[in-house]
């Protein structure tokens, strides 16, 4: 372990806290309506964008919006139609996104440019700025807002989409609030967690919050509990032993959750009972 | 004008679904008075859910017209939902799901506490005697998932009954239910009908079960709208029997 000045190590704890957060409150409603491989496809997206921030040199995260923003709107509308077979044009978009990413990666100007490249794809706790702080903080308050403000359009929604539509919510506009607002979070978290990795933050602290509750109000808090937690303990990680910081994270998230399947009250079928009627 | 007299007024309608040549259902005309009490019944297939999901909207007609509260159903569906109850043919419900009841039943209530605005004491109240009235208040903090079919029927009962819907459409509100369920259903629609001046239309495939109030019976076969008439003359007729191999008339 090396010494690092005290501001850079509050800012990079700030920032793992913040991504946490972000990722994991959106997740909570991704898993739920069926949006993870849309949310998986928008994550590479946002990769490649950032990719091609690097590449034009402006900021990755202003490219990583853009390029995620612009998938939301082009798959926004096929969410809606089941009969268009959705998971092909994911798949086909998703590898398509994949070698955009690489290709503009290959012609970042300048000497650093593979450094910077793996930055964005493994993530580095240390490139966060202050600007990205004061992003993620913004945007952690808006989605508290639109959770607060939307809840019962989202219950009715997760529940069940022709129940909620029938009974006056207008779905559509729901489903591209979320998207969009997955696509900031992959986005404002990429420089942090890495575009390889950040949708797993988005998907395993909500995976691992279902395995205990069955109150949706209880994923909604321990969902980022969970996520932020997984993200101070990989930053320890990724410090002590030297890992990139998205993949400690995600490995510690992954663990949480294989833990959390292990340990579920959900899966238990109360054995104990049987054996106290048997004696 | 005429038209404001009916609850529901469907000219002509025909309803594709999307990616379809054929229509489901076609040259629908059906004219429904405010406090009718209708069964509509008919085989599978026969474009029962369909004509529910055109009268609220859920489905976009693709020719003719169709009013619902004097309104057209295209131009105001989200206004004419929030006034229509209804409850979904069954469907699966994932036994992990994170909700509860009584979430569930106040989400009945969303439309009409509108955009911006949060639930209230006298939602609340509404959600708890919707609950009581088909029995489930002990379920209100049970996880949803974990529920019996039937149990399950019943909370999507409330659910529309929270609404405090002008029309209540329910789609084989029956299916699941064993036979005391159903009488107590049945009871309980008959006693809302009679309280509330409410329109229920009630779909159903077992023509043993058609609810004492309802005086009026639609049968659907094929996607059109075969018989329409008085209970007494629709159970006593010919085509009943050869629709539903001779299952049917006893009631
Ligand atoms: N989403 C869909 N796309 C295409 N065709 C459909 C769709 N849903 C239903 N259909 C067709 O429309 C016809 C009528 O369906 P509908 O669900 O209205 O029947 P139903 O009378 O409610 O039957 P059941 O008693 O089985 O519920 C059926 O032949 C069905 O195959
Ligand atoms: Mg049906």
């Amino acid at each position: 372990m090396i010494d690092f000045p005290s501001t850079l190590l509050i800012t990079s704890i700030l920032g793992a806290l913040l991504a946490g957060f972000a990722c994991s409150t959106t997740g909570a409603f991704v898993v739920r309506m069926n949006l993870s491989s849309i949310g998986y496809l928008m994550s590479h997206a946002a990769f490649a964008g950032a990719a091609f921030g690097l590449m034009i040199s402006i900021d990755p995260i202003i490219g990583a919006i853009f390029f995620s923003f612009g998938i939301s709107l082009v798959l926004g509308p096929l969410a809606e139609k089941a009969r268009l077979e959705s998971n092909i044009v994911i798949g086909f978009l998703f590898s398509f996104m994949i070698a955009l990413a690489f290709i503009f990666l290959n012609f970042i100007p300048g000497t650093a440019a593979s450094a910077r490249a793996l930055r964005i794809l493994w993530g580095s706790i240390f490139s966060v700025s202050t600007t990205d702080l004061f992003l993620l903080s913004i945007f952690s308050f808006i989605i508290i807002v639109f959770v607060v403000i939307f809840y019962k359009e989202l219950i009715a929604i997760m529940f069940n989409r022709k129940l909620a539509e029938s009974s006056g919510v207008n779905t559509r506009l729901y489903y591209f609030a979320v998207l969009f607002l997955t696509g900031i979070a992959v986005s404002l978290s990429i420089r942090i967690v890495g575009g390889l990795l950040v949708f797993a933050l988005i998907i395993n602290p909500t995976s691992t919050a279902y395995q205990f509750f069955f109150d949706f109000k209880k994923i909604f808090i321990f969902s980022p509990i969970i996520g932020i937690v997984s993200c101070l303990v990989g930053f320890w990680l990724s410090l002590i032993s030297d890992f990139p910081i998205g993949a400690s994270i995600v490995l510690i998230s992954a663990i949480v959750f294989t833990i959390a399947i292990i340990f579920s009250p959900k899966r238990k079928k109360g054995k104990s009972k049987i054996k106290k009627v048997l004696a | 004008m005429k038209k404001n007299s009916n609850l529901i007024e469907l000219v002509n309608i025909e309803t594709v679904y999307e990616g379809e040549r054929l229509p489901v259902i076609y040259d629908v005309n059906l004219k429904v008075e405010p406090g009718e009490f209708i069964s509509i019944i008919g085989p599978n297939g026969a474009g029962k859910t369909t004509l529910l999901e055109t009268i609220n909207g859920l489905l976009t007609y693709s020719k003719g017209k169709g009013f619902v509260f004097g309104k057209e159903i295209k131009k105001h569906k989200s206004e004419i939902r929030k006034e229509i109850g209804y409850v979904i043919q069954n469907f699966e419900m994932d036994p992990l799901a994170p909700f509860l009841c009584k979430d569930i039943v106040m989400s009945g209530r969303t439309g009409k506490i509108g955009t911006f605005r949060f639930a209230r004491k006298k939602d609340w109240d509404k959600v708890w005697y919707s609950m009581g009235l088909v029995g489930m208040i002990d379920f209100a903090n049970r996880p949803i998932g974990k529920l019996s079919g039937g149990e399950f029927q019943k909370i999507l009962l409330s659910r529309a009954l929270a609404q405090n819907p002008k029309l209540l459409l329910l789609d084989e509100p029956f299916s699941n239910l064993d036979y005391a369920s159903r009488k107590q259903v049945e009871t309980l629609l008959n006693r809302i009908h009679e309280k509330n001046n409410i329109t229920i239309l009630i779909v159903s495939h077992d023509l043993n079960f058609v609810p004492s109030r309802c005086k009026r019976i639609i049968v659907l076969e094929h996607g059109k709208i075969i018989m329409d008439g008085s209970r007494e003359k629709i159970l006593k007729s010919e085509i009943i029997n050869s629709i539903f191999n001779g299952n049917g008339g006893k009631i």
